[in-house]
């Protein structure tokens, strides 16, 4: 549940950065995200379009990308994906969602984490990239004339 | 636009730690010197005083503030963020809660991102008091601190020394820094000056660093502690802050007064 306030980060950054360049209005906002941040699409769009509102943010349209995860090992060289890397995750680090009760890993949340909760799956170093597919950025803002 | 301008993270990073009536960073651009000790037994005291305190542990390969506190436990998420656990009546985040005992090494612009987004994602709710632990170092996370704190209201730097040459140099290096940046430095704290034997000061590691710091940067020294093995038999107690000798607590206490006159909170 950490969508509310990455959509907070993004709109108050893009808010700032409309109130410095003297933008009266957005029409348009790319995101892109790694998927190890497992975004719930849906509940950041809703969590955009509430804190957009009366905001030259209303009504942007919103485009989401996700962006794939690809990890590489700096040690061996092997590559390895998301679902390969979940399946090694520890399940003595967490942390606890409210109110679902769930438990997720860290790395969702902070995705600068892998190197302490994920070794190369084929030759146990931390010494690996993860190319992409792990943070938020904007990639892309269309602003009216 | 690229949107290339524009980092959610910092931006909402400076945005949640402004929250805070105060935020104090205690920093020294070197390790050892007693930055986390000094974070850890100032947020007691001031919850001793009353105030709301937060402490957040920047230092993401060696967090030691929950050690320091015998704070354990695991870290819970909701619509507002990361909710900081509590201890004693100190909020405290670290990645401590997260990583356990793993070690994680961090490779060209992650520690800025990691500790962006820490300080983005975390729910404080109100504080009079939000203490940061500096990491050690005088790359990527005073170039964070810097960014974080320029022009921020209610902020400083306290920035820990010893008498030793060598921790004088790296701390120079850090003050002029701080100047050239325009980040406000609220003084100077000067650990493990000296000792008690015998009824006798003795000053194992020279004298006058912190003086000389002072006149040439024009900020004063707010407090001077002893070396005192106390320190490691109160962390080891579990009950840290009420385990350290009285003159140690004396000391901090003086410095948490001191910081509250310079830097009142709810002003
Ligand atoms: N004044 C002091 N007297 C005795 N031990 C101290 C004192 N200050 C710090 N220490 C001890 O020195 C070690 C390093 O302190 P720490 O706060 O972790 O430094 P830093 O955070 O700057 O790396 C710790 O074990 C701490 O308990
Ligand atoms: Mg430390
Ligand atoms: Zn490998």
């Amino acid at each position: 549940m950490h969508e509310w306030s990455l959509a907070e980060a993004v709109v108050n950054s893009l808010l700032s950065f409309a109130r410095k360049e003297g933008v009266s209005s957005f029409r348009e906002v790319e995101l892109t995200f790694g998927e190890v941040m497992e975004l719930n699409r849906d509940i950041f769009r809703t969590a955009f379009e509430e804190l957009s509102r009366g905001t030259p943010l209303e009504g942007a349209r919103l485009v989401i990308r996700e962006e794939p995860a690809l990890f590489r090992c700096n040690s061996c060289g092997h590559t390895w994906d998301f679902d390969e890397a979940h399946k090694m995750l520890s399940h003595e680090l967490g942390i606890l969602e409210e109110p679902s009760g769930d438990r997720e890993s860290p790395l969702h949340f902070l995705p600068d984490l892998a190197r302490a909760l994920l070794k190369c799956p084929s030759c146990g170093s931390r010494d690996f990239e993860l190319v992409s597919g792990k943070n938020l950025r904007v990639s892309r803002v269309v602003i009216s004339e | 636009m690229s949107g290339a301008d524009v980092d959610p993270m910092l931006h909402e990073a400076r945005a949640r730690l402004s929250r805070a009536d105060k935020v104090i960073a205690i920093s020294a651009g070197k390790g050892g010197v007693g930055k986390s000790f000094i974070t850890a037994s100032m947020a007691a005291a001031l919850a001793e005083r009353g105030r709301r305190v937060g402490v957040l542990d920047l230092d993401v390969h060696g967090p030691t503030v929950p050690k320091i506190l015998g704070a354990r436990g695991e870290i819970t998420a909701w619509k507002g963020g990361l909710r900081p656990l509590r201890s004693g009546n100190i909020e405290l985040m670290s990645v401590g809660f997260m990583i356990g005992e793993e070690p994680l090494p961090s490779a060209g612009g992650e520690k800025m991102s990691l500790i962006s987004t820490l300080a983005a994602l975390t729910d404080w709710g109100h504080l009079e008091y939000l203490l940061i632990d500096v990491p050690p170092g005088t790359g990527e996370e005073i170039t964070w601190l810097l960014r974080a704190l320029r022009g921020l209201e209610g902020a400083g730097v306290l920035v820990v020394t010893t008498p030793s040459l060598l921790a004088e140099s790296v701390v120079r290096r850090l003050l002029k820094l701080l100047r050239d940046e325009r980040v406000d430095v609220l003084g100077i704290v000067e650990n493990l000056s000296y000792f008690r034997c015998g009824g006798k000061l003795i000053r194992p590691f020279g004298e006058g660093a912190a003086e000389r710091l002072s006149r040439e940067f024009a900020v004063p020294v707010l407090a001077r502690l002893p070396i005192d093995p106390s320190i490691e038999e109160a962390i080891l107690s579990g009950n840290f802050y009420r385990s350290l000798s009285e003159e140690v607590r004396s000391a901090i206490s003086g410095l948490v007064e001191s910081v509250e006159t310079l830097n009142p909170a709810g002003r």
